[in-house]
């Protein structure tokens, strides 16, 4: 049986690693097969949608057409993965990247495939069998010369095939078969067009590229300064955010997919596609820590400039070009494993979510504490921000994990609105936020404390709780700690990391929250949350601990070291969108925190 | 009939089959993206080449008005209907042979149904009135052409008045 078995529809999605190059970003499964791919952007319709319909959706395969053992690594400190099958008849390493352009005339996005035989002879096989509009759009395959094109509206793929056998079309895609020998070399490109001729590159200068690109990715990676215990997994989560970042506008995605469910058939399946500002403060704190300031920069404009449209109030997320529209559609597709409905667009752009305007303020205030303070020009926008949080503070929220259940006074959001008005007094007192209603700030801010004291707090379980009023936990309380609402010697705090270990901690995994959140089913456990709890632990003083926790979590991860949403309790499978930027943020933070300490 | 009008008339006409074709490419509708085509001709440079081309493209379309105010004189008359009927005649001419055949023998990084081997196309050759940038481009070129030609015979026939 060749790696790629028809007969498993779906590959786990631990099993996926992803390439990009800073526009798009592909799924590479261990069978050698590319499940999901966007076209032209991270948050475009896929060509390759294999992932949440193996039917319709379209996929690359490329492997040996017999049983395999395979083994794959990133090239060290870059973004191009190299996988290596292992037959009874021989070794073939296949290298995948999505090329990052030179100077030249070069394909709008351009997916490389290198096949170099090792040892023995392997026959290989591969088809590309392109689906334009999620598998939706009706597509076109012509056998044209000098290589095949597949096209659909404004968007075609061109495959240019060399050594890699005779190239057959069909109307499904197209395919060949080649034998590997020691010393031969294949290569595959997908050459994609959007609204433009397509551009048929020569073998050379794909091969010039594939080299750049992994240079790129070596220097970027060797300007990180993080030099703690933990490099490898910071390093490889900080790759990962990058390809998230979505170059033409700084963005960050929260992760390349969409509708990869938290339950297996399950109805919580999401698009995430987007960025959001929650995500804000981590993004910008991680990236100046670990000396990416220009991501960092691009990052921080980027969400000033799409917030500065919906001003004051804050969306929840806002789409990779700062736009503001993005209504939930559900696509007739099987999902993954038959998990329905599968969503593009988010409905929880209208929540309110009043964490958000924390999270954004202290993005200011990192930025601004990291000695950005000349270029922040945007005073006037916090201070708007603190006037509408004094404004709003007492209305209930969906909270942090965007439930849809009716709106609940939510513990963490009304710290992170204690935090908004803190970060505001601090940069006003350092003159970079106009001061005039500081009195109001300084008033707002007693009145949330004297809230989450006396109401968000349960006497009986020793425990601030997930929303005023309830007895429930809620993990996203460890972020009192990371956020500074409370003291790191502050009883409260402790107690309530305790609480929430113990009510909510199963392993070194932890769940979201005990109650209902109007959606029917269940979920895996947060991985960001477990990463929350390593910097929790660690900013209280519970260092050891802390650190066995961490060495627990990193053996979590896949084989190229990346994380889902969520880990299946039990079995250990990834569940939710993959990789998600949020848990590479958690790790980073997490390590972060702790080598500062020793530092 | 004044050849200033003519001149103006193909300045106008360019803008709205530039517009209306840029307007296609934006709607997924066709991949025609003529100052692309065009610019690539004299660069590799992605920005560069389609600042070229818009030049290029409203050089030429500024020729092909002149041409357009020859046919008009030796008619003896000039009107939208008329300039509309040379579009047509314009679309066909750029589809099966100025772009498909002349434009790909000329161009630098553009496939010929003769390259062979030792030759590398880069840019994918538009095909038989331009089909190979999607179905409802030849429709898109010639309703574009047929406003350019409109354009034209409409500013000829107001200058002669």
């Amino acid at each position: 049986m060749s790696p790629f078995d028809p007969s498993e529809r779906y590959a786990p999605l631990r099993d996926y690693a992803l390439i990009g190059d800073g526009r798009t970003a592909a799924l590479v499964a261990r069978s050698g097969s590319i499940d999901w791919w966007c076209l032209p952007n991270l948050d475009s319709p896929s060509v390759f949608g294999a992932l949440l319909d193996a039917e319709r959706g379209g996929r690359f395969t490329l492997g040996p057409a017999e049983d395999a053992q395979v083994r794959r690594r990133y090239l060290p400190d870059t973004n191009v993965l190299e996988t290596t099958f292992t037959t009874a008849g021989g070794r073939v390493r296949v290298t995948d990247a999505l090329t990052l352009p030179l100077a030249g005339l070069e394909p709008f996005r351009e997916l490389v495939r290198r096949v170099e035989g090792l040892q023995g002879h392997v026959l290989m096989r591969w088809r590309v069998e392109p689906r334009f509009g999620y598998g939706l759009d009706r597509t076109r395959i012509e056998p044209r010369r000098p290589f095949p094109v597949a096209s659909s509206g404004g968007t075609a793929l061109g495959v240019c095939a060399w050594d890699a056998g005779p190239v057959t079309c069909d109307a499904g895609g197209m395919a060949g078969s080649f034998e590997a020998r020691p010393g031969s070399r294949a290569t595959l490109v997908a050459s994609a067009a959007y609204g433009e001729p397509l551009i048929f590159p020569g073998r050379d200068e794909v091969e010039r590229r594939l080299d750049a690109t992994v240079n790129f990715w070596r220097t970027w990676s060797a300007q990180l300064s993080y030099g703690g215990p933990w490099r490898e997994a910071v390093v490889r989560s900080a790759l990962a955010l990058k390809l998230l970042v979505f170059a033409p506008s700084g963005a960050i995605a929260a992760a390349p997919t969409t509708s990869l469910p938290e339950q297996i058939g399950g109805e919580r399946n999401w698009d995430y596609r987007f960025s959001w500002i929650r995500d804000a403060s981590f993004t910008v704190e991680s990236l100046l820590q670990l000396g990416c300031s220009s991501e960092a920069r691009a990052f921080y404009w980027w969400f000033m400039h799409a917030t500065q449209r919906t001003r004051p109030r804050v969306n929840v997320f806002y789409r990779l070009d700062g736009g503001t529209d993005a209504p939930e559609v559900t696509l007739p597709l099987e999902g993954y494993r038959g998990s329905r409905p599968v969503r593009v667009g988010n409905g929880a752009a209208g929540q309110l979510q009043l964490d958000t305007y924390g999270e954004l303020v202290d993005a200011v205030y990192q930025f601004a504490r990291k000695g950005h303070t000349r270029r922040l020009g945007t005073g006037g926008h916090v201070a708007n921000i603190a006037d509408f949080v004094c404004d709003h503070w007492r209305e209930p929220d969906s909270g942090i994990w965007e439930e849809r259940a009716e709106p609940r006074h939510h513990t963490q959001s009304k710290a992170m609105c204690w935090v908004a008005l803190d970060r505001a007094l601090a940069l006003a007192r350092a003159g970079l936020v106009p001061s005039g209603h500081a009195d109001r700030w300084t008033r707002e801010a007693a009145a949330i404390r004297q809230f989450i004291d006396v109401r968000c707090w349960s006497a009986r379980k020793q425990s601030y709780v997930g929303y005023a009023g309830t007895e429930h936990l809620d993990a996203s309380l460890l972020l009192l700690a990371i956020e500074r609402y409370e003291e790191p010697d502050s009883p409260r705090l402790r107690a309530t990391i305790d609480a929430v270990r113990r009510e909510l901690g199963v392993g070194p995994l932890v769940r979201r929250y005990t109650g209902d959140d109007g959606l029917a089913g269940g979920e895996g456990a947060f991985t960001c949350c477990s990463f929350w709890l390593v910097e929790a632990l660690g900013i209280t003083g519970q260092r050891k601990e802390a650190e066995r926790l961490m060495a627990d979590l990193l053996a979590l991860g896949n084989d190229v070291g990346l994380y889902a949403e969520e880990v299946e309790m039990g079995t250990g499978d990834f569940l939710g969108n993959f990789p998600q930027g949020l848990v590479h943020l958690a790790l980073i933070s997490a390590a972060t925190a702790m080598h500062g300490q020793d530092a | 009939m004044s050849v200033w009008a003519a001149l103006a008339g193909g300045f106008f006409g360019t803008l709205v089959l530039t517009t209306a074709l840029a307007a296609g490419s934006q709607l997924r509708v066709t991949r025609m993206d003529i100052p692309f085509l065009l610019g690539t001709a004299c660069t590799e440079d992605r920005t560069r080449a389609r600042v070229v081309g818009y030049a290029l493209h409203f050089l030429a379309g500024l020729l092909f008005a002149l041409a357009y105010y020859a046919a008009f004189v030796v008619l003896g008359r000039a009107g939208w209907a008329l300039g509309m009927v040379f579009g047509v005649v314009h679309a066909l001419f750029s589809g099966t042979t100025l772009v498909n055949v002349l434009l790909p023998a000329v161009h630098p990084r553009m496939g010929t149904p003769s390259s062979a081997a030792n030759s590398t196309p880069l840019l994918e050759p538009p095909g038989f009135m331009l089909l190979n940038y999607g179905r409802p481009t030849p429709v898109l070129t010639i309703l574009g052409h047929m406003a350019y030609g409109a354009i034209v015979g409409a500013f000829v026939a107001a200058a002669a008045h």
